[in-house]
This record gives structure tokens, C-alpha cells and sequence, in this order.
């Protein structure tokens, strides 16, 4: 008896030393901690991480409406586009106001996407500079490669916030949770921190990516940035150096334009800045331009369009009239040109037949845009209506610059999406087109005219070499036997004439750049801002309203108010979450909203 | 029916003492019957004092070894304990008078049983004859209104789990309570109701301090069924019945009306052609819009029968021939979609259970299965559980036993508005889809919505849905093993636990009908496991001192350990469609995908608890309990657990017992700590890194297709983040009156909880990365429950049973640490909720309506509002400043109730009985989110619009109108706002069941060798008074933002069901 009692003490002592001593460290399961990340291959692998969110996609909130592109608030604001789709459509809601301006309201549902994107990419590109600083083993050559391409990428979120909200934050990797520093104002301009990132990116990165890794960064690329930071303040006589190192360092050239907008050929000389794209990487197509996936000609037929989905970034008319030119000159009508349009087939059916119009037309019209009639790459002769979503709000031409060939659909784009709409066609955030159309600017503003022409001449004489041009089919039935020699159109282009902008002076030169920026970069999603660094926006703008809701009749209410609508609304729970405990917000609202 | 604890118990006791003890006393025996002189089997024989008991058999008779004046204490429950001092008789005859009022009914609570009158913490117990009488399936859904202070809330949906919330809302996490089953943490979905013994809900921190670290939501301690001494029973319930959709479904226009409203519309935004008519895809381009004969053929919308795009020849909806063509029909009358979803349901229940006993060992076997169909297409719950609950006594002091659980379950079910990504469930798009397109095409296939949308026919959806399975099977149960030792000890330990398995498959099709699965076919398929152990080692030391003081100790360690792992993958490209092909190995290698992840946590505790009592009229009991969890950091791991509370049983004071009408009265208090660390991540005190191809890689190199592998900062940790630590004061009291006629509990409440544990909400300047749980501040929940039972006979035949609950608390945030409020994520709130200090939780906040603009002039003399114009909403100029913005946003009423109250009523008349059971809620908010789609036209201008919107909205001659006036203009004045319009009054009260029975007299039983049964017919939720316009105000959601009706599955249903009931 004595024994089995002092046997069942001793169990019940056994028991209770083991579940006493058990220990409570449970160890993460499937992620890493700083410990593992804090070495050279860590860094770097951060550092991939901070670019990987230069296609706008990939955060918690990223979306279509935080594209690298910036369709939304680059393009569509700036009277390029419209937004496209129907009324039906619930995403539409969310682009809709950046269009009409008159319903923009600080809860906007894309504004809140692209503010969360930008930061999420600032704070990626800080996590490679504090993690940068526990590690032992990266030489001091390479730390000051990676905090130099930290900084830039860090400089380039905050360029994105910066001319979207203008009164935004800048957070340096001293802003984190631990340090309970996140509760931020907005009153401070960014633009000097801005600028020390990016001159600390020139100063410590190399002529060549490293690594001839063609998606980092370079000493050009920083400068690039650079400079357009400063053509942004209207800070010409600090951007003009920078430009003419780029211009002259023989490392850019222009190429055929349409090279520049085919997965197939990118990364090519023209390209200083471009947000790579990859397809079939088990991505599910998030990695494949995901924030331009809505932007393709629409319906449902399998396999009959490039995308397949959903008619949104419909080009306008008035950016269409931009591109007649004028049949003895070959020089854009800068003053009248919106007064006719270039003919078009709405209201026409697919099957109803239809002439092009025949006037004379810049032949980079029908890289920027598709229309009834002109071939559509190799997917055919665009058949008007039956790809497009709604005529009545869509109007009558469909993206292209962002799109693809036939031939390269499942190599290029992504095979395991519900469109083919993802696709590995890059964003060029940067092209050495735009380098040239800045030093342009900068000649006009503080140089000389002459320079200023041969900039723009460059950018013309390339436009005008008809092996780049948009060539019929040599069977319309079937594409893919391939092209011929004849313009599709009737494509007349030259150069402006030697000595023209000295004798149109200064102020006409000046329209003629922003002009000549408009037929080479439209849709690309720079418009909204060169206007509003222009101070022209609301004219512009509102004149543009004027006309155009004629065209389009969810128009007719549309508003661009001066002084509140060239910055977008500061998302409102960001406002609300600026609040310390003392409950008071540290960031305020941009004006009028 | 807490007699099994009981029994347990002293079977135990019998077991164990009777030979230890068995010398120098004699044998007494005798036999105890009830007042009908009948045999009592299983009644309890004790001598006070010693552990020695015995229990009587099937005859009623019993021996036990007692001294000469020995006090034998003979109990049974549902009569009353009696009391007999020995004498020198040798033979007893004991006829036990039944008793009214179970005041010695055993029953589970913290870690050990105690009789009724001897708890001293706030419990509510239920007895089984009231959770089986709501055919729910599901235990949790049983207790609605049955328990003052918890409030059940339920979906319509078979197998959907209930919100469950015991005195209002203690955290913004998962407020469900701690379920423990037979002393292990458990799931009460998988629970067959008839294999519950007993239910006891503990209230307050009494009662589940003990439980620490886990308890703060209150704790529901349930028992499962086990054999009882006498002859074998066999028994056997059964029910079927039909489940009626609601008669009326969203109020939706007719085709041609839904056409009038668009030309409306147009018209008044002056979105009007060249022609001055507006222009539609579907009713052209008219003066009055006319309906199409046709919806869709090929890409073309709106055509009619003369047109040749409609010929039949073209239709194509397979893929892999051609390009699609497809033709659908205008279906002018209407398609009533609701009614196209909702259809009348069949459910079935068996249950049969073999249960047995004698002196060494006990069974239970029961088998279930459930059947319970939903009214929504393919939505059901198929259980079948298996359970087997064993004890065996080994030699004298040693008890061995088992409770297991073996259960399947197939629960395919509609998804919940919440997390699906902005696209709505099938129930919302009831309200959502246009009338005109008809189920079908020409040919019987799915009709296409419209052509550019994702939106799919709902009928579809849930029809090409019902292959992909979504399984589970699930073994929970323990083993336990009891001690005793040295007279006064007794060892136990229980490990026990689950292990739940889940496999779940997904079929995508190339369908024509939407452009969801476009355009790949594609499988996935999953599979996990989640096991959970619990091992519990107590001691307990109980002593009765002078015959007046009753000491219980029990000291005890718990560890808890649980881990969960899920692989899963996905392909592309399948050949066919067909159900047989569907293995990932037969998908495209290169579209694979495949994923594995896995989590784990761990709590360890020391547990201590003393029991005192004085005389049965004083009880005191302290709890404290140590919890270290690996979820916290080191700095914040352990915590103490403690709590105190009294019961002085006044009735059996000298002063009280001249009051013949007062038959019992207890005054309680309490006062502990309890925690909580649910809805923490089990590493959220890590600083994470990790990144998937999405979202961290970069193709760097520009290759297209090899992105170079990428890190990013996926969850900020906080390792200062502790648990939430919530304070319990409770005071209340028990009686009877009239011997049982009447009794009334009444608790008052306070609870207030430290250190909220929510997902902070953290600006986006700090990155995406997950965001951590923090201590975020303190909430308050002051309350009172209140209980009026009332029991009694008119005469021989008319018997009547009548319970009413009420369950009133205040719930206020006290406390928000460094945060001016919280938001919970927009896909469970919709922006609707805000949680702020000095408000209650979950209040929705947004601008307030204060009318409508009626003229230019007075838009003109408003405050300045964007987007105002005559016919939208004017908001409330909250700040006074003159301008309508962000400012003026203010609170617009919460979804907490003022109150809620369960009516129960019994009769029984001769072999009849008649139970009806009603259930409230008053004083609670509603937001009804399907109006902010149906009752604007501009918001989604192709779906259902409501009746509400073409003939109740404002137009200058019907100027008090709640409505705007239909325009196509989607504007911050009208929908995009976060506004009052959408929230509603969601009191109600409803009458849930009415059940009328019969069973069967003696004599046929006896001709039918039957030991009872029982016939009823029951009806379910005959009426509901409300004022709410949605189909269902009961709505369930998570505690951080609840009352949004995102189309749930509605509970309102009506239910007829026949049930027998038989023992054998």
C-alpha cells in the first residue's frame, strides 16, 4: 500500500515538472526574422523587394488604380483618356471622379490605393537601409551601391505622392513602429529630401547597372529622376546639366517608336527607366503590368482581342485631333487643331462599312491609340464597335500602347488569368524621348531656341522614318503572314524648319515642346502633371470639358476647379489615422477638399 | 439533466471507499422508491462526512457498510435529499419526495462539480429537454434566449456557426465563448445535440477566472451523455420536416419599370443623344424605352426577333469548338431571382443511442445523422458523428474512462459577404440582378449577365459550384484516469483534444456565363490538419471538518498545444470538364501553383482553486490561475488569474424560515480577473520578412518570365503586446417562491476589459506590412440578466412551465491607448463602422441625413456641400462651420440591442404538451446594404433597382421623400457617401418554434414493448414583427463591426417539422 502510494506521488510529480517546464517559444513558422535577413543576400533580397513594387502591384492595397502607368490621375485627369467602361461597372466609380474632378471626394476609393502603394514602396525601400546597417558582410563599395538604389527607388515613391498630393510626408528609415514616430504632418515641402536621396543615388551609382541587371538603376537613371524633380520646381538652370551628362553620354538612343510599347522589344537604348514586367512566373499575372489589365479593347469572345477585358483608358477625341498635321508642312495645327475632328465610326456597327478618315495624321497616332480600319497589330484590322464596351462612353478608339501582338499571347502574357490582359509589356516610367522633350523645355526656358528645335527635330526626324510607321497587312484575313511597306494611313511628319522657334520667340516655343510632349508621350500617364507644372491646367483642362461633353454626355457636369483640383484629395483615413493620442490629426487636407 | 455528474461522482466514491473503509461497521440495507412507491434506480446512499456511498439498483435497493448513528444522506435528482441518522435498523424503506426545485443537482463547473445550492459564481444551466427543442443541428444555436446574458445570434444558413456573445461585446476580436466538452476545449459545431447531457453557462468571474487566460468571453461547460445504472436503453429520435423560403423577395422592379427608371434617369441628368431621348443598349433610343425580345446574342445586346443575329444556327457555348455565341431570351415578365435561388428544403435527423451501466463500468454509444438542407440551392449540412463514452473502475480506487468523438461533416455553403474581394455572394445578387435575363438561354444553358460582367447568373453559380467539396473529419474526445488516495485525495488526468482534417477542392470552368473563369479551366485543391492537445494532471484534497465545514483544494498544471498545417495547389488547362479528370496532375505543368503554410501555439497553467462551506448556507470560493502563453512576448507572457466570490444561502438562517412562501434565497458576489488572447497571431510579436512571387519578386533582369526572388517586410511585430485583461464584478441573487411556483435570478454586472487586444490600425506611412495586435484600450460592459421561471399545476392534468429571460448591457469604449478610434477592414465594415472611446463598439459613423434639398435657393443658403443640388441629400452641418466635410461625419447609432428577451411557455395536458418559444431584440441598428444599391440608379445602373426607388422618390411633387431623386450621377450628395440612409431599426420579435407533442400512454407503451414515446409536430419562426426592410434583422457578423446585412442567409425561414421519439 505504502508503495503504490509513493509510486502514484512520484507520477503525479513527473506529470507536473513536465508540463511546468514546457516551454513557451514558439518560433515563427514560414517567414524570415531580421537575424536571417541581415547579411549581404538578405539586402539584396530587400532590395528586389523595394523594386518589385515599382509596377504599383503587390502591396496590401495596391490595385488598378495604383499602376505604374498612372492611367488614373496621369492620363485620364489630363484629358487623354477617358475612363471607359459603362456605368454599370463598380470600378468605374473609383476612376470616374479623377475624370469629371467635380465628384472627387477625400474617400475616393483609388486615391486610397495609390497613397497605401507608394508608401508600402517608400517603407521597402527603408527596410533595406535599417536591415543595410545590422549586417556585417557587405563591403563598402556595395553599401553604397544598395543605399544608393534604396534611395532612388525611396525618391521615386515619394516623387509619385508628391505630384499627386503634393502635400505629403517624406519617411526616412527613422520612421517606424518601434519608434512610435509614425504619426506625421504633411505641412513640410519634400521636395529638398526628395533631391538629397536622388544626388546621393548620382553620386554613388554606376554608369552601368550592376550586375547588368537592366531593371536597376544607374547613375543615369538617377539623374534622369533628378532632373525631373527639378523641371518639376521649374528648377531649369539645375536640370539642364543633368540632362546634357544624359544626352551626351552616348549610353541612350532613340529607336523604331513602337519598339518602345512591344513586350518583345523593350529594354532597348531609349529605355532610362522601366518598371520590368514578367509572365507565366507563377505570379498568377500580379508581376504581368496588373494595374493595366483593364485597359484593352473589350468583350467576351475568346481569344478574339488582345486583353479581353474591360474597356477602361479610352483615348479621347481631342487627343486624337492632336495628331492631324498639316498636309503642306507636316507641323501640327497648334492652334486650331481641335476645331475638326479626326472622323471616326461611332455610332457606326462592326459590320456597317466605314472610311478612315483621310486627312493627314502624325504617324505616331496609331501606335498611341487603335481605331476602326488601321491594323491593330497582328490581331487584324480594328474592327470598331464590336471592341468596344459601350461607344456611348467609351467613344469610338482603344488603347494601345500598353497592349500586345497575337503571336506573343501565353509567351507573353500571363496563361493563368481569368484575360489575357497580363502581360510582360514594361511601363516606361523614363524613355530617352522624354530626356530630349525636357532639355527642349529647359533651352526655351533658359537657353537657347536653337537647341530647343534640334531637341524637338530629334524626336521628329525619328517619327518621321516611315520603316517605324504602322504598315497594312499583306492579307487583312490573315495577319500573321505580316506587313508590307504601305502606311496604313496617310502619315505625313517633318521636322520644324530650320530657325522656326527663333522666329516664333519664346512663348510659341514653348507651346510647340508641350505639344510635341503630348503626340510622344500621350497615354503614358504624364499629361495631368506637365499640365499642372505648366499652371495651365484648369484652362486646359475646362476647355477641354467644353468641348468634349458634346461627345461624351456623362461630361456635361464635369469641373476642373482652380487652385483646389491640381492636386488630388489626401485619402481621408489617412487623416484620421495622422491623429496621436491627443486626437488631433498632424496631416491637414490639400485646399477645397 | 445533471444527474449523470452525479452519479459519476459517487459511483466513484461507492467504488473506491467501500472496501478501504469496510471494517468495523455493519451492512445496512434497504430499497428507495419514489411517492408512487416505484423503484428508484441510481439514487445516491452517503454517509455525511465519509466518503463512503453507495447507489441503488434497478429494484431500488441498496446496502452500505454505516456505523449507528451515522448520518446517510439518500439524494436522486428531481428529488428531494433526505436525511437519516442510523439507528439500529438493518433494513431501510426510503420514499423520496420529488422536489420542485433542484438545488442538488451536480453539475461541471471550473475543473470540478459542485451541487446547485453550493456555487457561489453566476451560472446558468440549461436543461437538454429545452436545447433539443429548436431543431438547429447545432448546440450553439440551441441556446438562443434560453440563458440571460448571452445573446445568439444565427444564420439561416445549415452549419454556418452563430455569433455567440455572453454580456455584450468584451473585445473586437472573436467573442465567442471557451466551449469546454466533457473538460476538454472543443467545437460545439460538431456536437449532436442529443448526446448533451448538460449545458452550464459560466457568467461571470467566479465561475470561469479559473479558466484565465482563455475565459474572458465566459465559458460553456458541457457534458456529453453517458450509461446509467439500471437496464440497457435504447433509444432512437428522429425528425423530418420542410424548410419554406420567404414568401416576399427584394422588392424589385418589373423589366418594364426597371426600363422607366432609366429613361428617368437619363432625363434628369440629361444624358439624352442628339435626338433628345436617351440611348440604351437595351431599350434603344426612343421617346418611351422598349423592352428588346432578346437579351444577348453573341456581343450584341437588345435585339429583336427580326434580327438576324438571333438565329438559332449561330448559338455556340462550347469553347472548344468555336467562339461563343450566345442567345438569350428578354424575359419581359421578370425573373424572380430570389425565388430562382431560394426553393423549399428537406431536412431529416436520426439519432440512436445505447447506454448502459452497472457497479464497474459504463457505455454510451450513439450514432447521428444529420440531413439538413438549405433553402438556398445546394447549401446543406451532412453530419454523421459517432460517439463512445466509457468509464471502467479498476480495482477499488482507480477510474479509467474515455469520451471520443468521430465526426464528418460535408457543409457546402454560400460565402459570406465578407472577404470576397467586392464581388457579391449569390444572396445579394438576388436583389442585384436584372429581372429581364431569364435563368436560361434558348438552349437551357446559363443565361450570361451582361456581356462585360463578372457578376454570374446566382442560379449558376450554385449549380456549377456543387461538385467542389469541402469535407472535414473530425476525432475529438479525451481519456481520463481518477486516483484516490489517502481518504481525502484524488489524482486526475484527462489528455484529450482534437484532430480535425479538411480537404476542400475548387473547380473553375471556361464558362460562357460570366467572365469569371475566363479564360482557362483550372483545380485546386487543398488539404490540412489542426490537432489541438489538452493535458490536465489536478489534485484535490476535500474534507468535511465538524460536520459544518466542507473544504475543497485542488491545485493543478494544464499544458495546451496546437498546430495546424494546410498544402495545397493548383492547375491550369484541363483537357475536359469532367468530375473525374479533375486531378492536379492532369492540369498544365507550367500554370502550377502550390502552397503550404502552418502555424503553432502553446499555453501552459497552474490552476488553484478552494471550496469552502458552512453549514450549506455559506459557501466561499477563491480561484487563481497562472497562464504562460507563446503567443506574447517574454516581457508579457504569464499573467495571474485570480478571483473571490460568496453565496450565503439566506433561506437557511433561523430569521428567514417563518416565510413559508420564500423556499430559497442565495446572495452572490464576485469579483475576478480573467484574459483573453484570442485573434492574435501566434508570432505577432515577430518582426516578419518573407514575400511571394507577386508581390516581392522583381524581374530584374528583364527576362519576361524569371523574376529574381525578393523580400519584403510582411508583419510588424509587437512584442509589448500582453493580453487583454478584463475585471468582473457581479452581483446577484437566486429564489424560489411558492415552493417552485416561482423563481427568479438576477445578475448585475461590470466588465471592464484592460488592454483591448485589436489589430491596430496604423497609417499606410509605415508600409504594408500586416499590421500587429496591440493593447489597444478598454472597453466597458455594465448589465443585467434577469431569469423568471414558473412551474406549477392547475390539476392532476394541466401542468404549466414558463421561463422568460432578459439580457440588457451597456457596452462603452472607455479607453483608446494612442488611437483617436479604430476601423475594422473595410470588408467586414464597408467603411460603416467606427470603434471610439466614449461610444459603444461597432457604431456606425458617417454623414447624417437631415432631409432632402428641395430648391436651388435653399442648396444656395445650406452649407456648402459637393455635388448639393435639389432632389439629393442634405447632411448635417455637425461642426457648424457652414462647409459639409469629414468634419461633419457623426455616430449614427450602434448594432448593440437595448435589450433581448427569450419567452418560453410550456403546458402539458394529460399526454399532451405545448411549448412555444419566442424570441427579441429591441433597440438595435441595422445597416441595410443592399438598399445602397437598389434605391440609387446610378450605383451599378444595369441591376435590379426597388419599387422604392420609381415611385417613392423625390420629385418636386412628392417633396418628402426619403429616396433622392433617380438621376444617373453617382455622387458624394447621394451614394458616395457613408450616410444614415442605409441604417434601420433592427428591433424584432419573433416566435422561433411552437411545438405540440404527444406521447404515448402506459398501457399502449406496454402493448408495444416500448418504455416511452413521443410524437410532435413543431413549427418554426411563424411570425416576426419588425420594422427592418431586409429580408432578416437577426444578423450575424464579427464583433468589431456587427449588424451589417450583407445579404445573410436569412433566419427567418419558416420550418415544419414531425418528430418521434422512442426508448426502448
Amino acid at each position: 500500500m505504502k508503495n503504490s502510494k509513493l509510486f502514484i506521488f512520484s507520477v503525479i510529480a513527473v506529470i507536473y515538472i513536465y508540463s511546468c517546464g514546457k516551454k513557451l517559444d514558439k518560433r515563427p513558422l514560414g517567414a524570415l526574422d531580421e537575424t536571417a535577413l541581415a547579411n549581404k543576400r538578405g539586402v539584396e533580397g530587400l532590395l528586389i523587394g523595394a523594386y518589385s513594387l515599382l509596377d504599383g502591384i503587390g502591396g496590401n492595397k495596391s490595385s488598378w488604380y495604383s499602376a505604374a502607368s498612372n492611367w488614373v490621375y496621369g492620363s485620364i485627369s489630363g484629358s487623354e483618356a477617358y475612363t471607359g467602361s459603362d456605368d454599370g461597372d463598380d470600378p468605374r466609380k473609383a476612376v470616374l471622379p479623377t475624370e469629371k474632378f467635380i465628384t472627387l471626394i477625400p474617400t475616393n476609393e483609388a486615391l486610397a490605393s495609390k497613397w497605401g502603394t507608394v508608401y508600402d514602396g517608400v517603407q521597402r525601400a527603408n527596410d533595406v537601409l535599417r536591415i543595410m546597417k545590422k549586417a556585417k558582410d557587405i563591403l563598402p563599395d556595395d553599401q553604397k551601391r544598395i543605399a544608393a538604389e534604396a534611395r532612388f527607388l525611396r525618391a521615386h515613391y515619394h516623387f509619385e505622392a508628391k505630384k499627386i498630393w503634393n502635400k505629403v510626408p517624406f519617411i526616412d528609415e527613422s520612421i517606424t513602429y518601434e519608434n512610435e514616430n509614425y504619426h506625421v504632418s504633411n505641412e513640410k515641402d519634400i521636395w529638398p529630401d526628395i533631391e538629397n536621396d536622388l544626388k546621393y543615388a548620382v553620386a554613388n551609382l554606376a554608369t552601368l547597372p550592376y550586375g547588368n541587371a537592366v531593371g536597376r538603376a544607374t547613375t543615369y537613371t538617377a539623374s534622369a529622376l533628378l532632373a525631373k524633380a527639378y523641371m518639376f520646381q521649374k528648377k531649369f538652370t539645375e536640370a539642364k546639366p543633368l540632362l546634357v551628362t544624359i544626352i551626351n553620354s552616348g549610353a541612350f538612343d532613340l529607336v523604331d517608336y513602337h519598339k518602345n510599347f512591344n513586350p518583345g522589344t523593350k529594354n532597348s537604348r531609349e529605355s532610362v527607366f522601366s518598371v520590368q514586367m514578367s509572365v507565366n512566373d507563377q505570379s498568377i499575372g500580379i508581376n504581368g503590368n496588373y494595374g493595366d489589365m483593364l485597359n484593352f479593347p473589350n468583350g467576351f469572345l475568346f481569344g478574339a482581342q488582345p486583353g479581353g477585358c474591360c474597356g477602361y483608358f479610352m483615348p479621347s477625341q481631342y487627343l486624337v485631333n492632336h495628331f492631324k498635321t498639316n498636309a503642306v508642312t507636316g507641323l501640327p495645327d497648334l492652334n486650331n487643331f481641335n476645331s475638326t475632328n479626326v472622323t471616326n465610326d461611332e455610332g457606326f456597327e462592326s459590320s456597317d462599312p466605314f472610311t478612315p478618315y483621310a486627312g493627314m495624321l502624325d504617324p505616331r497616332l496609331d501606335w498611341t491609340i487603335g481605331r476602326r480600319g488601321i491594323p491593330y497589330l497582328d490581331w487584324g484590322i480594328h474592327p470598331g464597335k464590336i471592341w468596344i464596351r459601350s461607344q456611348e462612353h467609351n467613344g469610338p478608339y482603344t488603347p494601345k500602347k500598353n497592349s500586345y501582338y497575337k503571336s506573343q499571347e501565353y509567351q507573353l502574357t500571363d496563361y493563368s488569368f481569368w484575360t489575357n490582359g497580363t502581360t510582360a509589356n514594361n511601363v516606361n516610367l523614363i524613355r530617352y524621348a522624354e530626356v530630349l522633350l525636357w532639355a527642349a523645355e529647359v533651352e526655351v526656358e533658359i537657353g537657347s531656341p536653337t537647341k530647343a528645335e534640334e531637341y524637338v527635330n530629334l524626336i521628329r526626324t525619328r517619327a518621321a522614318d516611315p520603316t517605324g510607321w504602322v504598315h497594312t497587312y499583306v492579307d487583312a484575313n490573315d495577319p500573321s503572314l505580316g506587313f508590307t511597306n504601305i502606311p496604313a494611313a496617310n502619315y505625313f511628319i517633318k521636322t520644324y524648319p530650320a530657325g522656326y522657334f527663333t522666329t516664333i520667340g519664346k512663348d510659341e516655343s514653348r507651346k510647340v515642346v508641350r505639344y510635341e510632349r503630348m503626340l510622344e508621350l500621350g497615354m503614358e500617364g504624364h499629361r495631368f502633371f506637365d499640365l499642372v507644372r505648366w499652371g495651365i491646367a484648369d484652362t486646359e483642362i475646362n476647355s477641354y470639358f467644353l468641348k468634349e461633353k458634346n461627345l461624351r454626355v456623362y461630361l456635361n457636369d464635369a469641373r476642373f476647379t482652380k487652385n483646389k483640383n491640381e492636386y488630388f484629395p489626401i485619402p481621408q483615413l489617412q487623416i484620421d489615422l495622422s491623429a496621436g493620442a491627443d486626437g488631433i490629426a498632424k496631416m491637414i487636407q490639400n485646399p477645397g477638399y | 439533466m445533471a444527474a449523470i455528474n452525479s452519479i459519476v461522482r459517487l459511483l466513484i466514491y461507492c467504488l473506491f471507499f467501500l472496501s478501504t473503509s469496510a471494517f468495523a461497521q455493519q451492512r445496512i440495507s434497504g430499497i428507495v422508491t419514489g411517492e408512487n412507491n416505484l423503484p428508484l434506480a441510481g439514487a445516491t446512499i452517503m454517509i455525511k462526512g465519509a466518503n463512503i456511498a453507495a447507489t441503488s439498483l434497478y429494484d431500488g435497493s441498496f446496502s452500505i457498510n454505516a456505523k449507528s448513528g451515522d448520518l446517510l444522506e439518500i439524494s436522486f435528482v428531481g428529488y428531494k435529499t433526505q436525511q437519516i441518522k442510523i439507528g439500529n435498523e438493518i433494513s431501510l424503506k426510503i420514499i423520496l419526495q420529488t422536489e420542485v426545485v433542484s438545488l442538488n443537482d451536480v453539475v461541471v463547473t471550473g475543473y470540478t462539480s459542485q451541487k446547485v445550492k453550493e456555487i457561489t459564481g453566476s451560472v446558468a444551466i440549461i436543461k437538454p429537454k429545452d436545447l433539443t427543442a429548436i431543431p438547429a443541428g447545432q448546440v450553439e444555436q440551441m441556446l438562443q434566449g434560453r440563458v440571460a446574458g448571452l445573446n445568439v445570434i444565427t444564420s439561416g444558413q445549415p452549419g454556418a456557426p452563430s455569433n455567440v456573445r455572453l454580456h455584450g461585446i468584451g473585445n473586437f476580436g472573436d467573442v465567442t465563448p471557451l466551449y469546454i466538452i466533457d473538460g476538454v476545449q472543443g467545437n460545439i459545431n460538431n456536437l449532436n445535440p442529443n448526446d448533451v447531457e448538460s449545458v452550464q453557462v459560466l457568467k461571470d468571474a467566479g465561475a470561469y477566472s479559473i479558466y484565465g487566460v482563455r475565459g474572458a468571453n465566459g465559458v460553456i461547460v458541457i457534458t456529453t451523455r453517458n450509461g446509467k445504472t439500471g437496464k440497457t436503453k435504447i433509444s432512437y429520435d428522429f425528425y423530418m420536416g420542410t424548410t419554406r423560403p420567404l414568401k416576399n423577395g427584394p422588392g424589385i422592379l418589373n423589366p418594364q419599370e426597371q426600363a422607366d427608371l432609366t429613361w428617368i434617369a437619363y432625363k434628369n441628368s440629361n444624358q439624352v443623344g442628339s435626338n433628345g431621348n436617351p440611348n440604351h443598349p437595351l431599350y434603344g433610343n426612343g421617346v418611351k424605352p422598349v423592352l428588346p425580345d432578346y437579351f444577348i446574342a453573341g456581343q450584341n445586346i437588345g435585339l429583336f426577333a427580326n434580327d438576324p443575329a438571333v438565329n438559332p444556327a449561330l448559338y455556340n457555348i462550347d469553347f472548344t469548338t468555336a467562339p461563343i455565341y450566345q442567345i438569350v431570351k428578354a424575359n419581359k415578365e421578370g425573373t424572380d431571382w430570389f425565388h430562382e435561388l431560394f426553393k423549399p428544403a428537406f431536412s431529416q435527423n436520426h439519432s440512436l443511442s445505447v447506454s448502459g451501466a452497472n457497479e464497474k463500468n459504463r457505455y454510451m454509444f450513439s450514432f447521428g445523422y444529420l440531413d439538413q438542407k438549405g433553402t438556398a440551392l445546394h447549401t446543406y449540412l451532412k453530419r454523421y458523428t459517432t460517439r463512445i463514452n466509457t468509464a471502467f473502475a479498476v480495482n477499488n480506487n482507480i477510474l479509467i474512462g474515455e469520451n471520443l468523438q468521430l465526426t464528418y461533416r460535408d457543409n457546402p455553403r454560400i460565402a459570406s459577404q465578407l472577404n470576397t474581394g467586392g464581388l457579391f455572394n449569390e444572396i445579394h445578387q438576388t436583389s442585384q440582378t436584372n429581372p429581364i435575363i431569364p435563368v436560361y438561354d434558348i438552349k437551357g444553358g446559363w443565361a450570361h449577365l451582361f456581356p462585360d460582367y463578372f457578376d454570374e447568373n446566382p442560379v449558376a453559380l450554385r449549380t456549377i459550384g456543387k461538385d467542389d467539396k469541402s469535407h472535414s473529419w473530425d476525432i475529438a474526445g479525451n481519456a481520463f484516469a481518477e486516483i484516490d488516495f489517502l481518504k481525502f485525495f484524488t489524482a486526475r488526468s484527462s489528455f484529450g483534444g482534437s484532430l480535425t482534417n479538411y480537404y476542400s477542392t475548387y473547380y473553375n470552368f471556361i464558362n460562357y456565363e460570366s467572365l469569371g473563369g475566363f479564360p482557362n479551366n483550372s483545380f485546386s485543391e487543398s488539404s490540412g490538419y489542426r490537432r489541438s492537445w489538452t493535458w490536465t494532471n489536478t489534485l484535490k484534497y476535500s474534507r468535511m471538518f465538524d460536520d459544518d465545514h466542507l473544504l475543497t483544494v485542488l491545485t493543478g498544471f494544464e499544458a495546451i498545444d496546437n498546430y495546424n498545417r494546410e498544402v495545397g495547389g493548383k492547375r491550369s488547362g484541363f483537357f475536359t470538364n469532367d468530375i473525374n479528370y479533375r486531378f492536379l496532375s492532369n492540369g498544365i505543368p507550367s500554370t502550377q501553383e502550390n502552397h503550404s503554410f502552418a502555424g503553432a501555439s502553446t499555453l501552459n497553467s497552474f490552476i488553484n482553486r478552494i471550496d469552502y462551506g458552512f453549514k450549506e448556507k455559506l459557501f466561499l470560493t477563491a480561484t487563481f490561475r497562472n497562464d504562460g502563453s507563446s503567443v506574447f512576448g517574454p516581457r508579457n507572457r504569464y499573467g495571474w488569474f485570480p478571483s473571490v466570490s460568496a453565496a450565503w444561502r439566506i433561506t437557511e438562517e433561523k430569521f428567514l424560515q417563518k416565510w413559508d412562501w420564500l423556499t430559497d434565497l442565495k446572495l452572490r458576489a464576485s469579483w475576478g480577473k480573467t484574459g483573453y488572447y484570442g485573434n492574435t497571431d501566434p508570432f505577432n510579436q515577430y518582426n516578419l520578412y518573407g514575400g511571394s512571387i507577386g508581390d516581392a519578386y522583381y524581374d530584374i533582369n528583364g527576362t519576361s518570365s524569371t523574376p529574381v526572388q525578393g523580400f519584403r517586410h510582411v508583419r510588424i511585430g509587437d512584442p509589448n503586446t500582453g493580453w487583454q485583461e478584463d475585471v468582473v464584478t457581479n452581483i446577484g441573487f437566486e429564489s424560489v417562491f411558492f415552493n417552485g411556483k416561482l423563481s427568479v435570478t438576477t445578475d448585475w454586472y461590470k466588465k471592464k476589459a484592460k488592454g483591448l487586444l485589436f489589430l491596430i490600425s496604423l497609417p499606410d506611412v509605415l508600409g504594408g506590412a500586416a499590421r500587429p495586435n496591440g493593447n489597444v484600450g478598454i472597453v466597458q460592459n455594465t448589465g443585467v440578466d434577469v431569469l423568471i421561471g414558473s412551474k406549477g399545476k392547475w390539476s392532476k392534468d394541466w401542468q404549466w412551465d414558463a421561463t422568460i429571460t432578459l439580457t440588457k448591457y451597456k457596452n462603452k469604449i472607455l479607453k483608446l491607448n494612442d488611437l483617436p478610434f479604430f476601423i475594422p477592414p473595410r470588408e467586414v465594415a464597408l467603411d460603416y463602422v467606427r470603434n471610439e472611446t466614449g461610444h459603444p463598439a461597432s457604431s456606425f459613423f458617417g454623414y447624417k441625413i437631415i432631409g432632402i434639398f428641395q430648391s436651388n435657393e435653399e442648396v444656395a443658403n445650406a452649407p456648402v456641400q459637393n455635388s448639393a443640388a435639389p432632389g439629393r441629400f442634405r447632411y448635417l452641418d455637425a461642426n457648424k462651420d457652414n462647409t459639409i466635410n469629414a468634419n461633419d461625419r457623426v455616430f449614427l447609432g450602434d448594432a448593440n440591442p437595448n435589450f433581448t428577451t427569450g419567452i418560453n411557455i410550456g403546458f402539458t395536458y394529460k399526454n399532451f404538451d405545448f411549448t412555444a418559444f419566442f424570441y427579441g431584440s429591441f433597440g438595435n441598428e441595422v445597416i441595410n446594404y443592399s438598399k445602397t444599391r437598389t434605391d440609387f440608379f446610378a450605383v451599378g445602373i444595369y441591376d435590379a433597382k426597388s419599387k422604392a426607388l420609381l415611385y417613392n422618390s423625390w420629385t418636386p411633387q412628392n417633396p418628402n421623400a426619403n429616396i433622392p431623386v433617380i438621376e444617373n450621377s453617382f455622387n458624394f450628395s447621394n451614394a458616395d457617401a457613408i450616410n444614415s440612409y442605409a441604417v434601420e431599426n433592427g428591433s424584432y420579435f419573433r416566435n422561433k418554434s411552437i411545438i405540440l407533442g404527444y406521447s404515448l400512454s402506459k398501457k399502449l407503451l406496454q402493448k408495444m414493448k416500448l418504455e416511452r414515446m413521443r410524437i410532435y409536430v413543431q413549427a418554426l419562426n411563424l411570425f416576426t414583427f419588425t420594422k427592418y426592410t431586409g429580408f432578416d434583422p437577426e444578423l450575424s457578423g464579427q464583433s468589431a463591426a456587427f449588424g451589417i446585412d450583407y445579404a445573410n442567409y436569412p433566419n427567418n425561414q419558416k420550418q415544419y417539422l414531425f418528430g418521434v421519439s422512442i426508448g426502448f
